[in-house]
């Protein structure tokens, strides 16, 4: 008797098992998937800045006012910040000094054609963090 | 007392397929989505600097990419572009897409010469756009 209600648990239980494993795997697979594409994306943020021409638009030589104007150019093989007479290489000292300027003008970046994309938008980023509102970036030739 | 064991068991059994179906159904959306994505975004190194960090990006727009090499791309399945081409490719673009307000995107490889950057600022002053957003890195950040 009690051989036989044994036997039917077993049956009955064996009837309702939910097979889950392709669950399972769907669910590797997509976790798999995002940890993937997560370490892939890197984040990405942006610098707003006016575009201007020195052909076209007064960028310091024929405005009444005297702007402030960052050169970034390559002085002997190395790419330096040129502030008002002043030479930095490094981002840090040009953001310590552009901090105490006045904010209201704005500022001209001109950047030179020989000089790493990476060390010209760190001037951008100079003005920014030493809280100008107005940054232009001038292209020279 | 007995039991009819068969209707039981065919009341419970759980249906897995149409799960499986919309799990796979979403798996390619992502993986579609993600590829869309990419195609205007080429593979470059962006000057690692923290950005304006503000807590809204605006629309992307026209997204130009300058990799190391200098190549202009805008379409990572497309071949590079010439100045030229970025031109007109840029004065039609605005010309039927008004809604965009003159929106660029510039995603240039921080070991690229900036005198190639230099070249598409002037182009995109001379069609008339009077700002431009420079892509960076954020320093560490992951999405």
């Amino acid at each position: 008797m009690n051989r036989r209600r044994e036997a039917r648990a077993r049956r009955r239980s064996q009837r309702l098992g939910v097979n889950l494993t392709s669950m399972i795997d769907v669910t590797f697979l997509l976790l798999v998937y995002f940890m993937v594409s997560t370490v892939m994306a890197r984040q990405e943020d942006q610098l707003t800045s006016s575009l201007q021409t020195r052909d076209s638009d007064a960028t310091g030589s024929q405005v009444d006012f005297q702007p402030q104007i960052i050169e970034v150019l390559s002085i002997e093989g190395t790419p330096s910040y040129r502030l008002a007479g002043r030479v930095f290489t490094d981002d840090r000292s040009l953001e310590s000094v552009l901090s105490e300027l006045p904010h209201e003008i704005g500022v001209f970046v001109r950047v030179h054609p020989n000089v790493p994309v990476g060390f010209a938008l760190a001037a951008v980023q100079s003005a920014r963090n030493a809280g100008f509102a107005q940054v232009t970036y001038v292209p020279e030739k | 007392m007995r039991f009819s064991s068969g209707s039981k068991s065919r009341e419970l059994l759980v249906e897995l397929t149409p799960m499986i179906d919309v799990v796979f159904l979403l798996i390619i959306f992502f993986m579609v989505t993600s590829e869309f994505a990419r195609d205007v975004r080429a593979e470059v190194e962006l000057p690692k600097l923290p950005g304006e960090q503000l807590e809204e990006n605006e629309e992307a727009g026209v997204v130009v990419n300058i990799d190391e090499h200098g190549n202009i791309i805008l379409n990572v399945s497309e071949e590079p572009v010439t100045l030229e081409q970025l031109r007109k490719q840029l004065q039609v673009f605005f010309i039927t897409d008004t809604s965009t307000e003159q929106r660029v995107l510039l995603r240039a490889d921080r070991r690229a010469s900036a005198g190639r950057l230099n070249e598409v600022v002037r182009v995109l002053h001379e069609i008339g756009v009077p700002a431009a957003r420079m892509g960076t890195e954020i320093p560490g950040g992951l999405q």
